[in-house]
């Protein structure tokens, strides 16, 4: 069945999330939904799911018109979706999963129920131990388990949003077969990714979007990889140059590094990294490649084997407070989890992290004048505007905040900055703001990391960049340090 | 062999009002919300179970008043901690001390005496049948029926439930309600083990049925065992009392507190969540 | 703070004050007059101060000893056990030595104590991942037994009745305070006021009170700042013993010149309360705890008109209920 949304409008607050979109996906098409982060493709996506009531617009499925005022309805009318984060449930089985919501009765007949499943699986060639706790699944397992569970609702339009984030190459494959045949047996399939090669070469139909605003919608046939890049970014990407470093003796040493993720798999698995004193390296990568696994092991916050050297210091064996003190700073990847207290101030918020270092602390005690000056600073660096340095930090917008944590790394002279991806939900202004002041404090004698899964910000703002797969650090040969398609093969682990 | 059979039947009597709690308290925690607030609700109970059946001189009447405090009790706690976010543990101790002092004003208040004597009560026996139901029928609620398999859904991750069609609000309220009302059955079974009502009289009951829960990973049979070992501790002590134990006399004080020794030194040794609903006490 | 309350956090505060009301009137009290008698005597002269003023430094103390745990996301509801504990270290120290040696090394073990009995459930929560609102529990129903147990038996007074040890060397007592007024004060509640005020300056001005609020804040943003959570926990559990047990050794050291079963008449639970009034700020605590006074002291003199007791359990469970509804809609803001 075709669904149809038209003039889609979405406010949250006072942001305009999605401005008059139109979106159409035809039955028995892969349908792919495109656009950089934070340009309204999963917040679409949950208009049509009833997840989202939109403040303006129609749906239409299969012809006739719809609302939807929760997810429930959505489902009834034959619409599921699989979101970025699994909705698989660890602590119950995956029988158990797979009917959860959608049970064939008051009272569950395991037998016969078991036996629907084994059909179901059989249909896409799965194989599933249906009375196992589903905690032991992989991602790829909790991938197939999803697409599953929207069968099972008799899905016939099925969204899935960023499927292959947390899939290897091979299963990433395996995924869009299953969905090609979903979609020749009739069922509308629509992808929302940011990976252009999987559009050009699994989808029919795109619809791209930027800044809430739809900027384009067609078939994919004898459309080209250079216009669709530009489409989504809106100009054609072209490095620059931002004079090289020099770069010094090495200061930051891994060698062999494992650590695991929360799965209990070795996402960091035998990394190796060296970065000199004045470089701003780019950590390119897939999501889940081990980046995230890998700035928590250089923090101290995961535990992790092998061996990690800071400037002549083995901090293998030191906790994040002693490699904080040594210089170590970071932007995180989640502001809101990892840094800030949403209700604290920005004074408060200001030496969060630097509250041990000279400064802000004297001997045991801490010195408010001094925090007072830090927060007037950090939020001078990138003009955050606030209401007052003594109103919580959550009162800033999303872009305000960031400038202010992204500006807190770089206080009380940082020797090593790690940066996950640190123009996250910042503007080209913004960002272009927040990498300039991170390369002159590498100019000055700073060494940064930047993790992005945006590799032409990497290519654009870094000195050099190396690729995160399977959780190994791999550079790219000598002499094409910062060649795109050097790099994106890395990447891909295309040979 | 008469003194087996004496122990096992006051086994009997004193485990199953915690039985009756701690299947409230499952169906309450496996929906998410932390129910530290059996104790007052049992209380509740009791008390105008004996109450309205010595006003009344009619049994079910003195039930249907029981039971309707303790569910009453439990929607004030749904209200609180779903409508308003509330915390589910200073909510818990909220309703604790509203059921001692509530109790405690009208017994002595309204009713002007120490305690509310000599009421008709049920055959005992019934509640025994009930608790014992209630058991083996949450085994299989919980595993075979879609409101189990939702219940424990809700428990582990609203939001994910939420996500697949659920609606984590209702399953909570529900399961709170069913709690109130298993909370209810055993603070009447208390007041009709003892044949009257005296202030405080629950002493901690529901607490301990709380621990045997907790003990039990949240789930039924291990929580049965539980709550059937703390009252044949409770027996044991009422049976051994002034005899010496290889020689030495066991004071008390000693039985009484088992239960919680069990459970601390359980906690001490078990690592992780033992086996509770992930979202436990998230609202 | 912005609060979001809506309208039903209106009616629920109001229905709160009619039960209240009702409460009072269905023991046949008329109101005005028990109101009278309440306020007469909660705060009328220098005998019903000095009745109020024995109520608010235990609530105060044990007030301060929840927000300690609270500050790092704790919830010690095992400071009545700590309290008894603490008095039960007190008074073993007293009955074997006298003067004022006896008196110092009294409050010294009651903070021990204290702090002892908090050991397990902070090492649990901070190790085994085990909820310490359970282990408090457990550890308040074990304090009780444990010292019925011992005033029964093993340090009761054999020249009484009662469960109680014998009277304390009057050598041993916390000196008294006449104020101006004619309210009679222990020295103990100096002891008190300090330990609040130095609570409130070392939270907001060293570096380990910012850690501690960091993360009962964000565990997840501590540790990314370099900030143990479990030790911190474990730190602020410790610490919240030490200050309930402390409470328990001055009131028995201040107050009671003795030890006798089921002490604390629930003071570590009211203490919640007291604690939840002050999240805001520490100051908050002593006009917190001076309502929970002034409740408990009032209740005890309206029995006379008829209304029991009770009357200060209906009110504490409808002041937790009500703050609690009113910081769940804050929390919500936070969120947002």
């Amino acid at each position: 069945m075709t669904v149809e949304l038209h003039d889609i409008t979405v406010r949250f607050g006072d942001v305009v999330a999605l401005d008059g979109v139109s979106f159409v996906a035809d039955q028995g098409k892969i349908h792919a939904l495109v656009g950089e982060n934070g340009a309204g493709k999963t917040t679409l996506m949950r208009v049509l799911y009833g997840a989202v009531v939109p403040d303006a617009g129609t749906i239409h499925v299969a012809g006739s018109r719809v609302s939807f005022r929760n997810s429930g309805e959505a489902i009834a009318a034959g619409i599921g979706m699989v979101s970025q984060h699994y909705s698989v449930i660890p602590e119950l089985t995956c029988l158990e999963n797979l009917i959860l919501g959608a049970e064939p009765g008051w009272a569950l007949h395991r037998g016969a129920t078991i036996q629907r499943a084994r059909e179901l699986a059989a249909k896409m060639g799965y194989e599933f131990d249906w009375a196992a706790s589903a905690d032991r699944l992989g991602p790829a397992g909790s991938q197939k388990l999803e697409i599953l569970k929207l069968l099972w609702r008799g899905s016939r339009t099925m969204i899935l949003d960023e499927p292959t984030a947390m899939l290897s190459p091979a299963d990433s494959e395996g995924l869009f077969q299953s969905l090609r045949s979903l979609a020749d047996q009739g069922a509308t399939v629509i992808v929302v990714t940011h990976r252009l090669p999987e559009v050009l070469q699994h989808c029919e139909q795109v619809t791209v979007l930027r800044g809430g605003k739809q900027v384009g919608a067609q078939p994919v046939k004898n459309l080209e990889a250079a216009s669709l890049a530009e489409l989504i970014v809106g100009q054609q990407v072209q490095a620059r140059n931002h004079g090289s470093a020099i770069p010094g003796e090495p200061v930051l040493e891994v060698v062999g590094l494992r650590a695991k993720g929360y799965r209990g798999d070795w996402a960091v698995d035998g990394a190796d990294l060296t970065l000199h004193e004045g470089e701003m390296v780019g950590l390119a990568g897939v999501d889940g490649n081990g980046q995230r696994e890998l700035f928590h092991a250089l923090v101290g916050t995961l535990p992790s084997e092998g061996t990690i050297r800071f400037r002549d210091e083995d901090w293998s064996g030191q906790g994040t407070a002693r490699r904080i003190a040594d210089g170590l700073r970071l932007v995180p990847e989640d502001r809101h989890e990892e840094g800030a207290v949403d209700s604290w101030s920005l004074v408060e918020n200001s030496i969060l992290g630097l509250q041990r270092c000279p400064g802000p602390a004297r001997a045991a005690w801490l010195d408010r004048t001094q925090a007072t000056a830090i927060a007037q600073r950090v939020t001078e660096r990138f003009a955050t505007r606030h209401g007052g340095l003594d109103y919580p930090i959550s009162s800033l917008s999303g872009g305000n905040q960031q400038r202010f944590v992204a500006a807190r790394a770089l206080e009380m002279s940082p020797k090593l900055v790690l940066a996950f991806q640190p123009s996250r939900g910042l503007d080209i202004r913004g960002s272009e703001d927040v990498f300039a002041a991170i390369r002159s404090e590498c100019r000055a004698g700073a060494t940064a990391l930047i993790a992005s899964f945006d590799l032409d910000e990497l290519l654009s703002q870094c000195d050099r960049v190396v690729v995160m797969s399977r959780g190994k650090i791999v550079a790219p040969p000598r002499g094409a340090e910062m060649d795109r398609s050097a790099i994106g093969k890395l990447m891909t682990e295309v040979e | 062999m008469n003194d087996l059979l004496l122990l096992l039947g006051s086994t009997v009597v004193l485990g199953s009002p915690l039985v009756l709690a701690a299947m409230g308290g499952l169906l309450s925690e496996r929906s998410g919300v932390m129910n530290i607030a059996l104790e007052g609700k049992m209380l509740a109970a009791a008390c105008l179970t004996a109450v309205v059946s010595s006003s009344t001189g009619n049994p079910w009447a003195g039930v249907a008043a029981g039971v309707a405090a303790s569910v009453t009790l439990s929607l004030v706690h749904a209200l609180v901690t779903q409508h308003f976010k509330a915390d589910h543990i200073v909510s818990g101790m909220g309703i604790n001390a509203l059921a001692a002092g509530g109790t405690s004003l009208l017994v002595k208040g309204v009713f002007d005496r120490e305690g509310a004597a000599a009421p008709v009560f049920l055959p005992v026996a019934a509640y025994w049948v009930t608790a014992l139901v209630a058991v083996l029928y949450l085994v299989w609620y919980l595993t075979r029926t879609r409101g189990g398999i939702r219940l424990m859904a809700v428990g582990n991750s609203p939001s994910k439930s939420r996500q697949m069609g659920l609606d984590p609000l209702r399953i909570r309220i529900v399961s709170l309600l069913a709690a109130g009302l298993l909370c209810g059955l055993g603070g009447c079974l208390i007041a009709s083990n003892a044949g009257s009502f005296t202030d405080g009289m629950t002493s901690g009951r529901g607490f301990i049925a709380l621990a045997a829960l907790i003990l039990g990973g949240w789930r039924p049979l291990p929580a049965l065992a539980g709550c059937l070992a703390f009252g044949m501790t409770e027996a044991l002590q009422l049976q051994l009392q002034g005899t010496l134990l290889l020689g030495v006399a066991i004071p008390t004080e000693a039985w009484n507190a088992l239960p919680y020794l069990a459970t601390l030194v359980a906690l001490l040794f078990r690592k992780g969540r033992g086996g509770g609903p992930a979202s436990l006490g998230v609202n | 703070m912005r609060t979001r309350l809506g309208w039903t956090h209106g009616v629920f505060i109001a229905a709160s004050l009619v039960l209240i009301f009702l409460s009072v009137r269905a023991t046949g009290a008329d109101f005005g007059e028990t109101a009278q008698f309440f306020v007469r005597g909660s705060l009328g002269g220098p005998a019903a101060w000095t009745r109020t003023l024995k109520e608010f430094l235990p609530l105060l103390m044990l007030g301060t000893a929840v927000l300690v745990a609270l500050r790092a996301g704790l919830f010690n509801i095992g400071a009545d056990g700590q309290f008894t504990v603490g008095a039960l270290g007190a008074a073993v120290v007293v009955l074997r030595l006298g003067g004022a040696s006896g008196m110092l090394l009294g409050l010294a073990a009651g903070l021990a104590f204290g702090a002892l009995w908090a050991l397990p459930a902070g090492w649990i929560r901070a190790y085994r991942g085990g909820h310490e609102v359970i282990s408090t529990i457990m550890l308040n129903n074990i304090a009780r037994l444990l010292t019925l147990y011992l005033v029964k038996g093993p340090i009761k007074d054999p020249d009484q009745q009662g469960q109680t040890t014998a009277t304390f060397p009057t050598s041993t007592s916390l000196p008294e305070i006449t104020l101006p007024s004619g309210t009679l004060v222990t020295s103990g509640l100096v002891v008190g006021l300090l330990v609040v005020v130095g609570f409130w300056i070392w939270e907001r001005r060293t570096v380990a009170g910012y850690e501690l609020n960091l993360v009962g804040a964000n565990p997840t943003a501590a540790s990314v700042a370099g900030v143990s959570a479990k030790r911190v926990k474990l730190g602020a559990m410790l610490a919240s013993g030490a200050v309930a047990g402390l409470a328990g050794a001055i009131f028995v050291l201040g107050h009671e010149h003795r030890f006798y079963a089921n002490l604390s008449p629930g003071y570590g639970f009211d203490a919640l309360g007291v604690a939840m009034l002050a999240v805001s700020g520490v100051p908050a605590l002593v006009p917190a705890a001076l309502a929970f006074a002034v409740i408990s002291t009032g209740t005890a003199s309206i029995q006379t008109l008829g209304v029991p007791r009770g009357l200060s359990g209906v009110i504490l469970g409808l002041t937790l209920l009500g703050v609690a509804a009113v910081a769940g809609a804050r929390k919500r803001i936070a969120h947002e």
